[in-house]
């Protein structure tokens, strides 16, 4: 017995076929159809972080590209006149005669009389001219220079040098001269050279000069203008100060950032493509072929980066003066990609069991087709990923290897060699290690936030999880 | 429905708290924020009180480890141990052995001039004195040593002029390959029986009796008696080293020592310490007990803070340590060390430098001057301007005052007139690169940097830097694999002839082998001429020629500026023998049974 026979009996009516009035009153409750990027984009945009750290790459990119052709210094280019400088230094100089050797220890009549320690001529950053009398029983004397005021007499500062010829009393300073006060110190030496406690002091007021053609060929002035001594010129601009050779650091970040930024973007651009071209041949073949690939990922995993990265610069006999730069990038490639074939493979084994593969198989898909249509676009999220947090890697390894002293050859620069260098003079010159660090700090820090921000956007599983 | 009252109640003794607070600031609706956050701060105090015991603890324990370890290890501590009468100091490097005939590094050098004494030595004036040798003269040919006879050995033995024939022959000997075997060339068939061509006993060297030694030389020269100061020129116990089984000198026991100190212990590669000899026949003018070398480093930095730490006696100051040194208000010294550093030139056929017009346009380019004063910034460097440096003495004065260099002075113009001349003797459009050979110190690589820009931006020439470790640097000099190597040159005798004779055809350290005849002719004469003035003038000829021919291009003179404990007095740095002389240096304020010693110490606190 059915429920259906000795139910109520209904009788249809010919309304009931007709068609129902506009029903205005009901919610449309369907969201704007977005597509996956559009999707992305929009979490993107919610995350701060991700936000300025987009920012701070396009930022780099334009400081890479652009930067150059803004500030047109050359990076190799040595301003021996400025050396060492820090950024924002006074750079007013005044036009100086040209450098004339002292010979025999002359006075500028400005400068005649008096005793003692006392100078000969304007103390200039070209040239410090120092005079004394014999002192009695003294046949060689000791030129000191200091940086601080004299007080003890076991420390009179830098000894310059030995004066030991009979009849100079005269000396003529020109290491390393800054515009600045020195303290001058000369000591009488005894038989055995050794400094005696009878010593005179100055206190000398550098004054910083360019000779007129220094500053010619410079182009400090304009071809038309005249200059006499005692002009006022402004020496070079070097708005991140100089290094220790007197190049200007902000044309070197740029030139170092543009090998930088050679080896972030096109190395993991290069063993991502091969990893996901490996990890998902891997994965869609299964079986005894993935095996067989997958250990030989497992091989090149175990090698080691340094030795290999050493090997590959004997092997490709980089030469004298040659760069480092393509054998990184080839041993960048060929170590690194396992790990995004590890995960292609996992995301193609997990993709190929699913439902709609199964489906789109039965329906007759072509492997060409699942391969374009259901496995790559599935799994380039985690591949864009990836993308981003190797590129901040790869600055970080050319930059470590650089500033051991593997990468790039001189004159060029790179974020690493210039800290390197910067090393050296870290306590005095602070400005030469900060800049290059800080600039590989902000880059691969900006990188990984970009990164994070990505894998937030685009992992599918994180939008189920909102 | 159930369980909602449970989580109300669960959650009242949270609030009761806030209440107790929200009495104290009435109206204030953030109380449970303000809860949370104190609980928050709370919990972060614990966790940085219990971080920063617990590295401190760890630190504390750490330290009393090491300090546990190194009581053991290492010999001592401190700079200055006035108790003992001791002083620490550094090595630059691990020596490789210490065999003085087969030695040819600056390390073992400094050592063996402690432990080893040669016939003459050099004094706290830098004079030549007797050392073994009491009395020498020079007569013809034939010079004739004799020989003290309290010298001993650390066995007891006595020093005689046997081991002295036994030594300069087993440095002669083919077998034995010491690389500084031709310095003792001056000798009578020295040269013929290094190679293979006469028996060893030919070679004019006799031991007359026990103490009297006779050297017969090739020609009479006048510096010999200068050379026979030199490391190679040492004496070996012959019974001692056949006793080694080829181990002589490789270990502090492996060795007899004739000089002022004694290897008392050698770790290797860590450390060294030297005792007082007690057979040395001079021992009273010894007046350390011991020298520790505790450190073999030759990182400045790293030197500088264990100097800060008066961890060690004396270390040399990098331009960016000087400001720091000045600050400190240390006693800074300089030091010349004596060698000359140069461009050298490629002479060999094929190479683009071979070019004189090449040359001459490449040094009227630079300005030695502007590297020594702007780039390098230490005021122990002097600008270069001859092969021979300054300290060389002449007939009466300093060489270079009787004969000053000529020199280039820069001029750019004239350089690129020197360019264009050479470019249309070689009929080329365009220079191709040039090779420059440099070491690969953080200030070789300065310097080649200086110069690869320097010549861009005068000349348009491009460089390229090779920087090798020195002993691949030195096997491409040997090769010829360079068009300029920046090289130097350090003395090995007190005679100008030690720099005279290095572009010489014959001399194999002519790496860029340079040949001249008229070169050859006045090294000749400078070889084997008596007349100090005549041998002057030569040098003078050679200076002129190395000149006029560009054959190099003077760099600098290598000085260095160095920071010694103010208590230590009377350490020397030497140009010739041990770079760092402590063999006349005393402790100031150390106890000293020495009847002089009161006196000393009285001038020493002046």
């Amino acid at each position: 017995m059915s429920q259906y026979n000795d139910g109520v009996h209904r009788t249809l009516r010919d309304s009931d076929f007709e068609p129902l009035g506009e029903q205005s009153t009901t919610p449309l409750l369907v969201r704007p159809s977005r597509s996956y990027w559009q999707d992305a984009w929009i979490r993107l945009k919610a995350n701060r972080r991700a936000l300025v750290s987009l920012y701070l790459v396009i930022g780099l990119l334009l400081f890479t590209f652009i930067g150059p052709m803004i500030w047109r210094v050359d990076p190799a280019l040595q301003d021996v006149d400025q050396i060492s400088i820090a950024p924002g230094a006074d750079r007013s100089a005044l036009v100086a005669e040209a450098y004339e050797p002292w010979v025999n220890g002359q006075v500028e009549p400005d400068f005649a009389g008096g005793s003692g320690l006392r100078l000969a001529a304007e103390p200039t950053t070209l040239r410090v001219r120092l005079l004394w009398d014999p002192m009695p029983g003294a046949d060689n004397y000791r030129v000191y220079r200091n940086n601080y005021p004299i007080e003890d007499p076991q420390a009179l500062g830098i000894p310059l040098a030995d004066i030991t010829r009979d009849n100079v009393y005269w000396y003529e300073d020109r290491l390393d001269l800054r515009a600045r006060d020195y303290y001058y110190a000369v000591v009488v030496l005894d038989e055995l050279g050794q400094p005696t406690d009878q010593f005179e002091t100055v206190e000398v007021n550098v004054g910083r000069v360019i000779t007129a053609v220094e500053a010619r060929n410079r182009g400090l002035v304009g071809a038309g203008e005249s200059l006499a001594v005692g002009d006022e010129v402004m020496m070079p601009w070097h708005p991140l100060g100089t290094d220790y050779l007197g190049r200007d650091m902000l044309a070197r970040l740029m030139a170092g950032a543009r090998v930088s930024l050679f080896i972030g973007l096109l190395a993991p651009l290069l063993y991502v493509v091969i990893g996901v071209v490996y990890g998902a041949s891997a994965g869609f073949l299964g079986g005894k072929a993935d095996q067989v690939m997958m250990r030989f990922a497992d091989f090149v995993v175990a090698l080691p980066f340094l030795l290999f990265m050493i090997l590959f610069q004997v092997v490709f006999g980089i030469g004298p003066g040659e760069s480092g730069i393509v054998p990184m990038l080839i041993a960048l490639v060929v170590l690194l990609w396992p790990a995004t074939a590890r995960l292609v493979r996992g995301q193609i084994l997990q993709i190929r069991e699913e439902a709609y593969v199964s489906a789109a198989k039965l329906l007759g898909a072509s492997h060409h087709y699942l391969i374009l249509r259901h496995m790559i676009p599935n799994t380039l999220g985690v591949i864009l990923v990836t993308l981003t947090f190797a590129v901040p890697s790869a600055i970080f390894t050319e930059a470590f290897l650089s500033f051991i002293g593997m990468g790039v050859a001189p004159p060029t620069a790179s974020w690493g060699s210039m800290c390197n260098e910067g090393l050296k003079n870290m306590l005095t010159h602070p400005h030469e290690l900060v800049f290059p660090a800080a600039m590989i700090s902000i880059t691969v820090l900006a990188f990984n936030l970009l990164g994070d921000g990505l894998r937030d956007a685009l992992d599918a599983k994180m939008r189920s999880a909102e | 429905m159930q369980q909602e009252p449970n989580y109300r109640q669960s959650s009242a003794p949270i609030e009761s708290e806030p209440a107790v607070e929200a009495d104290k600031v009435p109206g204030d609706n953030s109380a449970q924020g303000q809860n949370l956050i104190s609980a928050a701060g709370k919990q972060l105090l614990t966790f940085a009180i219990v971080a920063v015991v617990g590295l401190l603890v760890t630190m504390f324990l750490l330290d009393a480890l090491a300090g546990l370890t190194s009581s053991q290890s290492t010999v001592s501590s401190s700079a200055i141990d006035y108790e003992n009468n001791e002083i620490t100091s550094h090595l630059r490097d691990e020596p490789p052995q210490m065999n003085s005939m087969r030695s040819t590094d600056s390390i073992s050098g400094q050592v063996l001039n402690h432990v080893m004494e040669g016939l003459l030595r050099y004094d706290e004036h830098g004079d030549l004195v007797g050392g073994v040798a009491e009395q020498w003269a020079l007569n013809g040919n034939v010079m004739t040593f004799h020989l003290r006879e309290n010298a001993r050995w650390s066995n007891g033995e006595a020093v005689t002029a046997h081991d002295f024939e036994f030594a300069w022959k087993n440095v002669l000997a083919p077998s034995t390959g010491s690389q500084y075997a031709f310095i003792l060339y001056p000798i009578l068939n020295a040269e013929a029986a290094n190679n293979g061509e006469v028996p060893l006993d030919d070679v004019g060297v006799q031991a007359v009796d026990d103490f009297t030694l006779e050297v017969t030389l090739e020609t009479p020269i006048a510096y010999f008696d200068r050379m026979v100061a030199f490391v190679t020129y040492m004496p070996a116990n012959e019974a001692f080293y056949e006793q080694t089984n080829g181990r002589y000198g490789a270990d502090a026991d492996e060795l007899l020592y004739n000089g002022p100190f004694m290897i008392e212990s050698w770790v290797h590669g860590a450390s060294m310490r030297l005792v007082k000899n007690p057979y040395y026949w001079d021992k009273e003018r010894i007046r350390l007990d011991a020298i520790n070398f505790a450190h073999m480093t030759s990182d400045p930095n790293t030197l500088l803070n264990l100097f800060k730490d008066e961890q060690i006696v004396m270390t040399n100051l990098g331009s960016q340590m000087l400001e720091e040194a000045m600050f400190q208000g240390w006693q800074i010294d300089r030091f010349m060390e004596g060698t000359v550093w140069y461009i050298e030139f490629n002479h060999r056929d094929g190479r683009l430098t071979t070019n004189k017009n090449l040359r001459m346009a490449l040094t009227l380019a630079q300005d030695p001057g502007e590297l020594v004063n702007r780039v390098i910034k230490l005021p122990g460097y002097l600008p270069g301007e001859s092969l021979f440096p300054v300290w060389l003495q002449g007939k009466e004065r300093p060489f270079r005052q009787e004969h000053p260099a000529p020199v280039y002075e820069r001029n750019i113009e004239l350089a690129r007139e020197y360019l264009q001349k050479a470019l249309d003797e070689m009929e080329l459009e365009e220079l191709p690169p040039l090779a420059l050979l440099t070491g690969d110190s953080p200030n070789a690589r300065m310097q080649a940097e200086y110069y690869q820009e320097v010549f861009q931006r005068n000349l348009g020439i491009d460089v390229v830097i090779d920087a090798q470790i020195f002993r691949q640097r030195l096997d491409k000099m040997t090769s010829g694999e360079f068009d300029l190597v920046m090289a130097g040159w350090g003395p090995d005798y007190n005679d100008p002839l030690t720099f005279a004779d290095l572009f010489a055809s014959w001399n194999l350290n002519n790496r860029g082998r340079y040949s001249n005849p008229e070169l050859d002719a006045q090294i000749r004469i400078a070889q084997s001429s008596l007349d100090t003035g005549e041998r002057m003038q030569a040098f003078a000829e050679i200076q002129r020629i190395i000149h006029e021919d560009v054959v190099i291009m003077p760099n600098y003179e290598r000085g260095y500026v160095y920071v010694t404990h103010p208590e230590l007095k009377g350490m020397l740095r030497r140009v010739i023998g041990a770079e760092t002389d402590f063999t006349y240096a005393w402790i100031d304020g150390a106890r000293d049974d020495r009847s002089g010693g009161d006196n000393d110490n009285q001038q020493g606190g002046e």
